[in-house]
């Protein structure tokens, strides 16, 4: 009798050392946050709260929290190019914030500096790629960390709906060339993140290196510029937000009619697995996979 | 393309400003530096002019150097030293440097457990991740745990991380006397670095002469008296596949009191020797000849 291949190579648990247990929020920098506004209105996200102290809205649909800084003192606010938005943070959920953060910076993790104000939450973060953050936070469960720094939006549905049954799929990272190696090994050590085969893809963009979260619960994306784009060489970054949805043909019928356009060319267009938004400001793209 | 492409030289072999120092090496035909923190930091204009001028001299930094006596340590010695690290990966980042020296510890204070080692190297090289920096791990031949690059390759094993390598220094395996047979058991790809240099003794037995002359007497490639040995790394390297830079880390107290173009004139003489005398690679063709019809 022969082993086959998976029995051989089965692993029984995945370590999970922070605890992560999903994305509590993903934060845009932008200096147009009303025009990012408008754009994820169009993907269903409805505004809901407002930061007490800082120009920051919380958006939301379903289970996902968005949040858009627009403090013009945060330098990754200041630091965004020509106006476009850019991904600067994506917050876990963790067993405990403080251990987490503490065993990263133990791991070689670059802290960032809390400028929480009084009464506000410090929310242990940090550094990601391109002068993003990674935030920890512990308290999802028993309430809702909104509650203390921002003023709800009065008459608006705190929990609207999510449209077509989207939630947070994975996040899209554009790395350097020959890079791969290094950010899949921080992940693993840092996150316990797990590369998942290169056979084994998923939606309709399957370059570069795919991960899982211990949790299960997302996907991280790891994409070098092709060997041809030699002078490649712009700075690595958060680049798009995956959502999953049950049905995507009913997923881009619905945007549509909300006005997302979607990339339709010969070799990338929507179909059952996924599709992929047509950028607007410039960078700011969606990505819809089959769950 | 130019025959001295892969090869660079070190600040810290000339005298003068970085300025007089880039336009000595790209007028010697260079087209990579080896870059000192102290140069740096020691600018005029202070480390932005200095950053400045390496960038418009169109020179490529082969890596930056040095942190010493990281690993190892534990406490508030690890801290301070976690701290200097940090600072160093943002001058070496702020470069444009995607390399950065580090030298094994001479420090007594520090493990000479090689397991702690690693996970402290791991650590650094973890911190370089997000700033897109290789760590070149590099032993010195008076380090104190490490000062072969036989063990600073058991330890790059042992953490066992992507962007952790060796660098290899040519003096401090002639003043170890440590065997080029081992060249054989290195993955080309993990050697992030190679310095060039020679020295006019054949015995350095103690520490304290390695020390001496490593800092004041070093000379460049084909200069000194293991020319043959020095041929010898070097095909080495190049049949394990290595490919990537040779820089002259020549520190030499003559070399600080000469005229600047004299010293890059000499480091052109032997990075050619190394080039077709020894690696036998061809000259690159005249430029007509590469002209499109």
């Amino acid at each position: 009798m022969t082993l086959n291949k998976v029995d051989r190579e089965a692993v029984p648990d995945m370590p999970n050392r922070l605890g992560i247990a999903g994305i509590e929020f993903i934060e845009y920098a932008t200096s147009r946050p009303q025009a990012l506004g408008q754009v994820l209105e169009n993907m269903g996200f409805r505004p809901v709260a407002r930061h007490r102290s800082r120009e920051v809205t919380l958006y939301r649909q379903g289970s996902m929290n968005l949040v858009v800084n627009a403090s013009p003192d945060d330098a990754r606010v200041s630091g965004t190019v020509d106006g476009q938005p850019a991904i600067s943070a994506v917050a876990f959920r963790v067993q405990d914030a403080l251990k987490a953060h503490t065993r990263c910076l133990d791991l070689g993790a670059w802290n960032v500096d809390s400028h929480a104000q009084a009464m506000e939450l410090h929310i242990p973060a940090i550094h990601g790629p391109g002068g993003s953050r990674f935030y920890f936070v512990d308290r999802w469960q028993e309430f809702s960390i909104y509650d203390i720094d921002f003023k709800p939006i009065p008459t608006v549905d705190p929990n609207p709906p999510a449209l077509a049954g989207m939630s947070y799929f994975g996040v899209v990272q554009y790395i350097g060339a020959a890079r791969s190696a290094d950010w899949q090994t921080y992940y693993e050590h840092m996150f316990d993140f797990s590369s998942i085969p290169d056979e084994e893809r998923f939606g309709i963009l399957p370059k570069g290196k795919l991960m899982k979260s211990p949790c299960g619960s997302f996907l991280w994306q790891l994409v070098e510029p092709e060997p041809w784009m030699d002078a490649d060489d712009s700075p690595e970054c958060l680049q798009r937000i995956g959502f999953g949805v049950p049905d995507v043909g009913l997923a881009v019928a619905t945007l549509k009619a909300r006005g997302v356009e979607f990339v339709e060319s010969t070799r990338l267009h929507p179909e059952d697995r996924g599709a992929l938004t047509r950028a607007t400001l410039g960078s700011v793209a969606f990505e819809l996979v089959h769950q | 393309m130019s025959m001295l492409d892969g090869y660079g030289m070190d600040t810290i072999t000339m005298a003068g400003t970085l300025e007089a120092k880039l336009a000595a090496m790209k007028g010697a035909g260079f087209s990579q530096v080896m870059l000192m923190a102290r140069d740096l930091v020691t600018h005029p204009g202070g480390v932005q002019a200095a950053v400045a001028a390496v960038q418009a001299s169109g020179m490529r930094p082969t890596g930056f150097q040095v942190l010493r006596d990281f690993e190892g340590l534990s406490g508030h010695l690890h801290s301070y030293k976690l701290d200097i690290a940090k600072s160093m990966l943002q001058m070496c980042a702020a470069t444009g440097s995607k390399v950065l020296l580090a030298c094994s510890s001479t420090s007594r204070h520090a493990t000479q457990d090689l397991d702690a080692i690693a996970a402290d190297l791991k650590k650094l090289a973890m911190l370089a991740v997000p700033l897109g920096i290789q760590i070149a791990y590099e032993a010195l031949s008076w380090g104190r745990t490490v000062n072969e690059f036989t063990t600073s390759w058991d330890v790059v094993c042992r953490a066992d991380c992507p962007n952790l390598g060796i660098g290899i220094d040519s003096f401090h395996i002639f003043a170890a006397k440590t065997s080029l047979d081992a060249i054989e058991e290195l993955d080309p790809s993990k050697i992030f670095l190679v310095q060039l240099s020679d020295f006019m003794w054949q015995e350095t037995p103690t520490f304290e002469e390695r020390m001496t002359t490593a800092r004041t007497f070093r000379v460049f490639p084909g200069e000194g008296v293991h020319t043959e040995q020095l041929a010898d790394l070097v095909l080495r390297l190049d049949r394990i596949g290595y490919r990537g830079d040779y820089s002259f880390e020549v520190f030499n107290d003559d070399y600080q009191q000469l005229p600047l173009d004299t010293v890059a004139e000499r480091a052109r003489k032997s990075a050619t020797w190394l080039h077709q005398d020894v690696l036998h690679k061809a000259a690159p063709l005249p430029e007509w000849t590469r002209r499109r019809a």
